[in-house]
């Protein structure tokens, strides 16, 4: 226990605590500049077994803030979630480590958190943090929202049955284009840092069953106006359509939409309607006919038209070049099949 | 009533990058019906067709959720300080 010794002589986590750590289980959702945080902390505090689901791969803007990948990782194009569980695997090597190359969505929610002690929010869209709410409360899993954009940043650990919910705090998701995106406003580095920081060490009080320190309520702050606040939400709201009735219309929602414009990119992903595993090889054959294809055992990328098509063995692409979800359809259905 | 507001990093884009304003309102429907004279940009970010504040903003007087105060009813007083704190996708 030697590489935790400075955990277990702080007396709030102690030998008893590292030992809750190593026998745990967390699902990170998503990694980017949040989820490469958490997963950093976690995997070096030892919790013993981490599944990273990501749908996207690395690319060189991502650098600025994304603190596991290098420009190696870029320049091949490698699935985050891939190229994050190779470097965490040096940090160390104790840990069970899962890359999930998905988008994580209520197909599969249910499948990727079942067995999870904790849940911990990296995404980057509304669409995917309410189906966690969904999946975590439906389950009774502990999770922890976190988001940063430009300067700003909140944090709210959950634990269904006890605290609010993210629907009592939010009620509704904000519809395409109502609020500003990381496209629009940007992201200065250290926020998502300070950020996932902070809700890695909400994590860690919930794995060491520490729940009585939880930082509970909405914790928001501005790093560039210098503002930090607490703002405690204590109860559940009586009528909240999830924690209190039940009812989980972000899960239950068939499939969701086809294709998503993604946050901070000029990039659609389109998903298949059936979902199955692709032959990336011969796809990879046919394509070159039509454009340039480069590939990776992960998957491959078609250069054609003035987009890039990321293709994944899962049957997803995105799109790059454009905004335009129909634009970005009809690529998909030309190249890849419907 | 002076009053202080905040205005998070997702909605400066509106209220010409200011960061921090001063209004002089009795109640929170008055704020922002003056946050909306100043900067008309402002009013369907925060409220919803009818006039109801949206449900992924949230409005909080010295810490408080104006949604179990009196909503946009809750008397202001000198001094008060007003947070918007909307959800937020960003990670």
């Amino acid at each position: 226990m030697d590489r935790y010794s400075r955990q277990t002589i702080f007396p709030e986590i102690g030998p008893d605590g590292q030992r809750r750590l190593l026998g745990s289980r967390v699902t990170l959702v998503g990694c980017g500049a949040l989820g490469t945080v958490l997963a950093n902390v976690l995997v070096r505090a030892g919790v013993g077994t981490l599944r990273i689901v990501d749908r996207d791969y690395v690319e060189l803007s991502n650098l600025q803030r994304q603190i596991l990948f290098d420009e190696d990782d870029a320049r091949d194009g490698l699935p985050k979630a891939t190229a994050a569980a190779t470097k965490l695997a040096r940090i160390n090597s104790e840990i069970l480590l899962e890359p999930i190359v998905e988008d994580f969505g209520p197909d599969n929610a249910e499948r990727l958190v079942h067995d999870a002690d904790v849940v911990l929010d990296g995404t980057d869209n509304f669409e995917a943090r309410y189906v966690v709410n969904d999946v975590c409360v439906k389950l009774g899993r502990p999770w922890v929202y976190a988001a940063a954009i430009g300067s700003y940043g909140v944090v709210m650990p959950i634990v269904p049955g006890e605290t609010p919910c993210l629907r009592c705090v939010f009620p509704q998701p904000p519809g395409a284009g109502a609020v500003d995106t990381c496209d629009t406003a940007g992201v200065l580095g250290p926020v998502p840092g300070v950020i996932a920081n902070l809700a890695a060490t909400e994590a860690i009080k919930l794995l060491v069953g520490a729940r009585e320190h939880l930082a509970l309520g909405l914790l928001w702050l501005d790093a560039w106006y210098n503002t930090i606040q607490r703002t405690p939400i204590t109860a559940p709201v009586v009528d909240c359509p999830t924690c209190q009735q039940r009812t989980f219309e972000f899960l239950d929602g068939a499939g969701g939409r086809r294709a998503t414009t993604l946050c901070g990119r000029d990039a659609v992903q389109v998903r298949p309607t059936r979902p199955g595993e692709l032959a990336l090889d011969a796809l990879a054959e046919r394509l070159s006919a039509v454009g340039t294809v480069r590939s990776n055992p992960h998957l491959l990328r078609l250069t054609v038209e003035g987009h890039d098509l990321t293709i994944f063995r899962d049957g997803r692409a995105i799109v790059k070049g454009t905004g335009d979800p129909t634009v970005a359809r009809s690529l998909y259905a030309r190249y890849v099949g419907t | 009533m002076t009053v202080r507001i905040r205005i998070p990093a997702p909605l400066r884009s509106v209220t010409d990058g200011q960061a921090e304003l001063t209004a002089h309102s009795d109640n929170v429907g008055q704020l922002l019906g003056e946050l909306e004279a100043r900067f008309p940009q402002i009013g369907p970010r925060l409220r919803d067709e009818d006039g109801a504040l949206r449900r992924f903003v949230n409005l909080y007087v010295n810490g408080e959720d104006v949604r179990f105060l009196r909503g946009l009813d809750t008397d202001l007083k000198a001094g008060d300080e007003v947070s918007i704190i909307p959800a937020v996708a960003g990670g």
